[in-house]
């Protein structure tokens, strides 16, 4: 679906016109049906490399390839492509219903009113259609950017940190609306910071560094289980077993790591203890354990 | 391709409609009319009548050309500056497919203001016993033809800078104003001053008269038919010659506003 071979990006900017180098090597390849996550810190050039995939910033070389073809501003290809931007950059004179409208007819087609009315019924802002979007909130007008979704059948959608700034509420509505539009075929490219979203959305991952992709793997890759570690959580009760690692406490909970052949022996010792054990489980590394190995170490880990 | 277009003409009508920049000039235009309406209301001479119509059309002529001006300006460093186009290159939608519909949403506006302008003098001459003259129609129509070609130009300006300084440099750097230095060089060469200076001066006022798009490229053949309301046998085709002008100008201005619309970033 995408192919970003060797892509680098410089431009100039500001006064002086000082050289940036937003991307170095970015190579990476999403498949078709993937829900596809771009993470890395600020400036790692992750809004960047989509600019490229949507044709709104030419590569200084290397070559992108998006559904086959280059990406070009206003390409006939677009047709089942959607974009959300990072800051709801959208027409704010215009009315919820006639943004929605009009967005939804810059694919070249004639969308009748029941079909904009439905849209906005199904996210909840049919009663505010008459709002300019100046007066909307950032959820609302990410609501008005997710409708052209649903109004046309998108095959590919580009979400760049789309969750930031909303409501929990509001992010709850918005990740079970774009499971369906996956669920529905369409292939997502999301860049987020929020690494717990991801791991609940994502099947693919890429950790952008400095320009360019340090890992690329399935989700499930970036999320192992150690099996030579558990994970216990339970309440203060005098003094902690000698062999309890990574000791964090948090009020009266106390959470920390045992290896796996003293377990029984933490057994033992919780039952004579009595402690409140609250959760003991096999460690599993989290997307941000493993994030923070990649971009604070040398490379991927295994 | 035609509800693309029709697409963005909607949407920069809304545009329009709800700026304020632009209803705050129209409203000044309707008032400066009204009150040099108010002389001729108390008067019962046909030359006064006459000389008042004259005047207010005139000036909301004028009017109408600035106002065309700031509607080209505005529909492109508004959306420019709101990096809201990024929503619109993303989908099907060329940039070459939206500046053309936003220059002729403007052209559109332009054209339903000229009517509007007509109208009204064919209403107060019809009220004030005027005789309805054809004069009105070529004045609208030339006037209509040179805002095309400010909408251009300021469209063009608009894709290369800032809107304050589009305005600044189109105030500076005027066909007119460089034939009125070039003519004022020429006249002092001719009085006798043979300095080298003067005549490089003459020869770049020169330069700047003949690049720099005109307002009226054949104003002064119609000259008259502004002051007098009448227009000659032979004058119509003056239009005609200022209509090819216009054409000439708007594709040279669109296609560089296209060029620089598709080197900008986006983002």
């Amino acid at each position: 679906m995408i192919v970003a071979d060797s892509v680098h990006v410089e431009f100039r900017r500001g006064l002086l016109r000082g050289k940036v180098r937003a991307l170095n090597g970015l190579t990476l390849e999403v498949r078709d049906g993937d829900f596809f996550a771009l993470v890395g810190q600020n400036g790692a050039g992750k809004s960047t490399a989509m600019y490229c995939f949507l044709g709104l910033m030419k590569p200084t070389s290397g070559k992108v390839e998006v559904m086959g073809r280059l990406p070009e501003l206003g390409s006939p290809f677009n047709k089942g492509v959607a974009y959300l931007p990072e800051e709801p950059h959208y027409h704010l004179y215009l009315t919820v219903e006639e943004a929605t409208r009009y967005y939804a007819s810059l694919y070249g087609m004639r969308v009748s009113d029941k079909t904009i009315h439905d849209a906005l019924e199904r996210l909840g802002m049919a009663q505010f259609k008459s709002l300019p979007l100046s007066k909307c909130s950032k959820g609302m007008k990410q609501k008005v950017g997710i409708a052209q979704c649903l109004i046309h059948e998108t095959r590919l959608l580009f979400l760049d940190e789309p969750t930031r700034g909303l409501d929990p509420l509001i992010v709850r509505e918005f990740r079970e609306t774009l499971r369906e539009i996956h669920r529905r075929g369409a292939t997502i490219v999301m860049n987020s910071h929020v690494l717990s979203e991801i791991e609940m959305l994502a099947n693919r991952v890429a950790v952008v560094d400095g320009g360019k992709v340090v890992a690329q793997d399935d989700l499930r890759n970036f999320l192992t289980t150690n099996h030579e570690l558990y994970s216990v959580t339970f309440e203060a009760n005098g003094s902690t077993p000698e062999y309890l690692r990574s000791v964090e406490r948090m009020g009266n909970l106390i959470t920390g790591s045992i290896p796996k052949e003293r377990f029984y022996e933490f057994m033992e010792y919780a039952k004579n203890s009595r402690l409140n054990v609250h959760e003991c489980s096999l460690k599993k590394t989290s997307l941000e354990d493993t994030f923070f190995q990649i971009v604070k170490g040398s490379g991927p880990i295994a | 391709m035609s509800a693309l277009v029709r697409a963005n003409i909607l949407a920069d009508f809304a545009f329009y409609r709800r700026s304020r920049l632009l209803l705050a000039f129209a409203i000044l235009c309707v008032l400066l009319t009204g009150l040099s309406a108010l002389p001729a209301i108390y008067s019962d001479s046909g030359v006064e009548s006459f000389r008042t119509l004259q005047g207010i059309f005139s000036e909301l002529n004028g009017m109408l050309l600035f106002l065309a001006g700031a509607v080209g300006l505005f529909v492109i460093s508004s959306h420019l500056r709101s990096r809201c186009l990024k929503m619109v290159f993303t989908k099907p939608c060329t940039p070459s497919m939206w500046l053309g519909s936003a220059f002729l949403s403007a052209v559109l506006v332009s054209l339903f203001l000229n009517i509007v302008i007509l109208g009204s003098a064919v209403i107060l001459s019809l009220i004030w016993h005027v005789p309805v003259r054809a004069a009105l129609i070529f004045l609208s129509t030339e006037n209509f033809i040179a805002s095309v070609g400010i909408i251009a130009y300021l469209m063009l300006l608009a894709t290369l800078l800032h809107p304050a300084l589009a305005v600044t440099f189109i105030l500076i750097f005027n066909a007119e104003m460089f034939y009125e230095f070039h003519v004022w060089t020429q006249g002092a060469i001719r009085a006798g001053n043979s300095s080298l200076y003067l005549h490089i001066l003459e020869k770049i006022f020169h330069f700047f008269y003949l690049l720099l798009p005109m307002v009226n490229a054949y104003g002064k053949k119609m000259e008259n038919v502004n002051v007098a309301l009448r227009v000659a046998h032979g004058e119509w085709k003056y239009l005609l010659y200022s209509f090819g002008y216009v054409l000439t100008l708007s594709a040279f201005c669109y296609f560089l506003a296209l060029f620089a619309l598709q080197r900008k970033r986006h983002i």
